[in-house]
């Protein structure tokens, strides 16, 4: 797995290509600004891109400008985005392209190096990866015509791991419940909710968030 | 203006230079007073020349001159201070405009002024005029024809001998007398009508005032939000980093134990490397927030603290005999940084002073250097945050920065106490 690592922190910058590499990874270059990134995702053609959201000149929101250009000049490419906080709007312009190869975590996610390279794995291989504080903020925001509060608690449990880009055995094994018991809670999630079931793990991401996104159709 | 005597020696000192002030103010007002005559010749034309029709054309003309006089006498009601609020400008339309109290109160002030105004101005040059003559009469008076040595001592006497002529110079005394005497009230009872009917009724004062507070409250929150958001960033992108690295190598270190023990410990240390900058970086948000020694010691240590950390070498020179509000404090701590920061990054300058001063109920600040001048702060956001900063406080904000410097900043912020 090639990484490209974009952080305008140089410490932090420096610990994660330090932990990257610990873990055997090919660090094939780090970037400080969107410009030196795109240059670099140019040069060594990368699998796995890991993107500060905030980064020069504006330290506000470059980094998903960048992973955005990155994916459209060379289509395919894995991304994982870390940011300080969560930030719903971040999220929605990333999933705007489709989720197959995306992630956005929070940046102190990466010290659970075990989690970490999880979910990197999961991204790098066309996986979604959303972090549970941004799924969690997503669900719990309040609508008036609420199709969420159809689904009983354990429903709810099994959408959002599964919006976080969990498969259904890693659902399974997080809740102590057996394959079969996810698959009906995912099925009766998707009668309730009006959306057609399909086994792709992004595309549910995909049904999930773009239902929590654009509300009821 | 000194327009009191004192009982000290020096009253006729402070009486004299009155006297020059008020001589000073009447030749103005005779100024204007001209321009006021000549205003009213025209108003009058043109009112007698609307009885034949055509004045109405003139009418817009001569209202301007009217407007125009009014306006040259307000200019110099404002220069003689105190503080003189003119009203906004009169309603368009000629028939709006002469039915606007404006326009009445000025065309008051129009015949007051044209009359009484011109007849103090010329009164007030005759008798300094009048002093000179008769002090200078026993220089010259021998040379006049007989019948103007008649007519100098007022036709009181004839000035033909020596103690006639001392005679006419101790009348040039009594002139002087009247000088230092009546020309300062002559001068005030000048600029009477026109500090009566110029000035903005207490309505327009009043709604100026609210606009000024409601453009420098939204300033004030401006600048408020500013500082959040630099808070914010140096949280997220300093403070934040820096523990995320903590935790990062942490991460690395627990992996490690079990592979390589040794590399564990050097990536531990770093990891302590970080979690102290961590504390550094918050040292410092905390000092942006609100600078503990200002709180603890006084604003002149806090400035000094401040000129200690300037990378341009900066003197502080602050002389403070009693403190002031806390927030117009913090407001001064915060100008000086932002004005050091802006030298240190733009000036190119060599040496930089701040200066603290306090009068009764101002704190005065001057940063001034050596740089290369040109500063704006309609471009660059520190200069524009420091004037945020001070209207906020309902102070002022003077910036002099000629191209190729010296820069000066003035700053006054009411104490508040």
């Amino acid at each position: 797995m090639r990484i490209v690592i974009a952080e305008d922190d140089p410490l932090l910058r420096e610990g994660m290509a330090l932990l990257l590499r610990a873990e055997s990874l090919d660090v094939v270059a780090t970037a400080e600004d969107p410009a030196g990134f795109l240059a670099a995702v140019d040069e060594h053609g990368p699998d796995v891109a890991i993107v500060d959201v905030r980064m020069p000149p504006t330290h506000t929101d470059e980094g998903i400008a960048a992973a955005v250009e990155a994916r459209r000049r060379r289509p395919g490419l894995a991304v994982l985005v870390l940011s300080a906080y969560v930030e719903q709007a971040f999220a929605t312009d990333l999933l705007a392209q489709g989720s197959a190869g995306l992630g956005y975590l929070l940046k102190e996610r990466v010290g659970r190096v075990q989690e970490f390279l999880v979910a990197l794995r999961r991204v790098a291989e066309g996986g979604t990866a959303i972090d549970p504080e941004v799924v969690a903020q997503l669900l719990s925001r309040s609508r008036p015509d609420n199709r969420l509060e159809r689904l009983s608690p354990r429903e709810r449990d099994v959408l959002a791991l599964m919006a976080e880009g969990l498969g259904n055995a890693a659902i399974a094994e997080k809740l102590v419940v057996t394959d079969g018991a996810v698959h009906k809670h995912i099925r009766s999630i998707f009668a309730k909710l009006d959306l057609a079931p399909t086994d792709r793990t992004d595309r549910r991401v995909a049904a999930v968030l773009h239902y929590l996104e654009n509300g009821e159709r | 203006m000194p327009t009191h005597s004192t009982a000290r020696p020096w009253g006729v000192l402070t009486r004299s230079r009155a006297a020059l002030d008020a001589l000073e103010h009447l030749v103005g007002g005779l100024g204007t007073a001209t321009l006021a005559l000549l205003a009213l010749m025209g108003l009058a034309a043109t009112a007698v020349l609307c009885a034949v029709g055509v004045g109405l054309l003139l009418a817009p003309v001569a209202l301007r001159g009217l407007h125009g006089a009014a306006g040259r006498e307000r200019a110099r009601l404002s220069r003689l201070g105190p503080e003189f609020v003119g009203p906004g400008s009169p309603p368009a339309g000629l028939r709006a405009e002469l039915a606007s109290p404006v326009t009445r109160r000025e065309l008051c002030w129009l015949a007051t002024h044209a009359s009484l105004g011109l007849l103090l101005g010329v009164a007030g040059l005759t008798l300094p005029f009048s002093a000179v003559r008769d002090l200078a009469f026993p220089l010259y008076g021998h040379l006049l024809p007989p019948e103007e040595m008649a007519g100098a001592a007022m036709g009181l006497w004839i000035a033909d001998d020596l103690p006639g002529r001392l005679a006419v110079s101790a009348l040039g005394v009594g002139w002087l007398a009247l000088c230092l005497l009546l020309l300062p009230g002559m001068a005030r009872l000048q600029t009477w009508p026109g500090r009566r009917l110029l000035a903005a009724d207490a309505d327009t004062d009043l709604a100026l005032r609210v606009a000024q507070l409601t453009a420098t409250r939204a300033a004030a929150l401006d600048a408020h939000a500013a500082e959040l958001r630099r808070i914010e960033r140096s949280l997220h992108d300093g403070t934040q980093n820096r523990i995320v690295a903590v935790t990062v190598m942490l991460g690395v270190a627990r992996r490690a134990l079990d592979r390589d023990p040794a590399i564990a410990g050097e990536v531990i240390d770093r990891a302590q490397d970080a979690a102290e900058q961590a504390l550094a970086d918050l040292r410092a948000v905390v000092r942006g927030i609100l600078p503990p020694v200002l709180e603890d010691r006084s604003l002149a240590d806090a400035l000094t603290g401040l000129a200690a950390a300037c990378p341009v070498p900066c003197r502080v020179d602050a002389d403070l005999p009693a403190r002031c509000a806390a927030s117009v404090e913090a407001t001064a701590y915060f100008i000086v940084a932002e004005a050091l920061t802006n030298i240190a990054r733009h000036s190119g300058a060599r040496q930089a002073t701040v200066t603290v001063r306090r009068t009764a109920d101002l704190l005065l600040l001057r940063i001034t250097d050596d740089g290369r001048g040109g500063a704006d702060d309609r471009h660059g956001t520190g200069l524009g945050g420091i004037r945020r900063r001070a209207e906020a406080h309902d102070g002022t904000f003077t910036l002099t920065s000629p191209p190729g410097g010296p820069t000066t900043l003035d700053v006054s912020l009411p104490c508040g106490l």
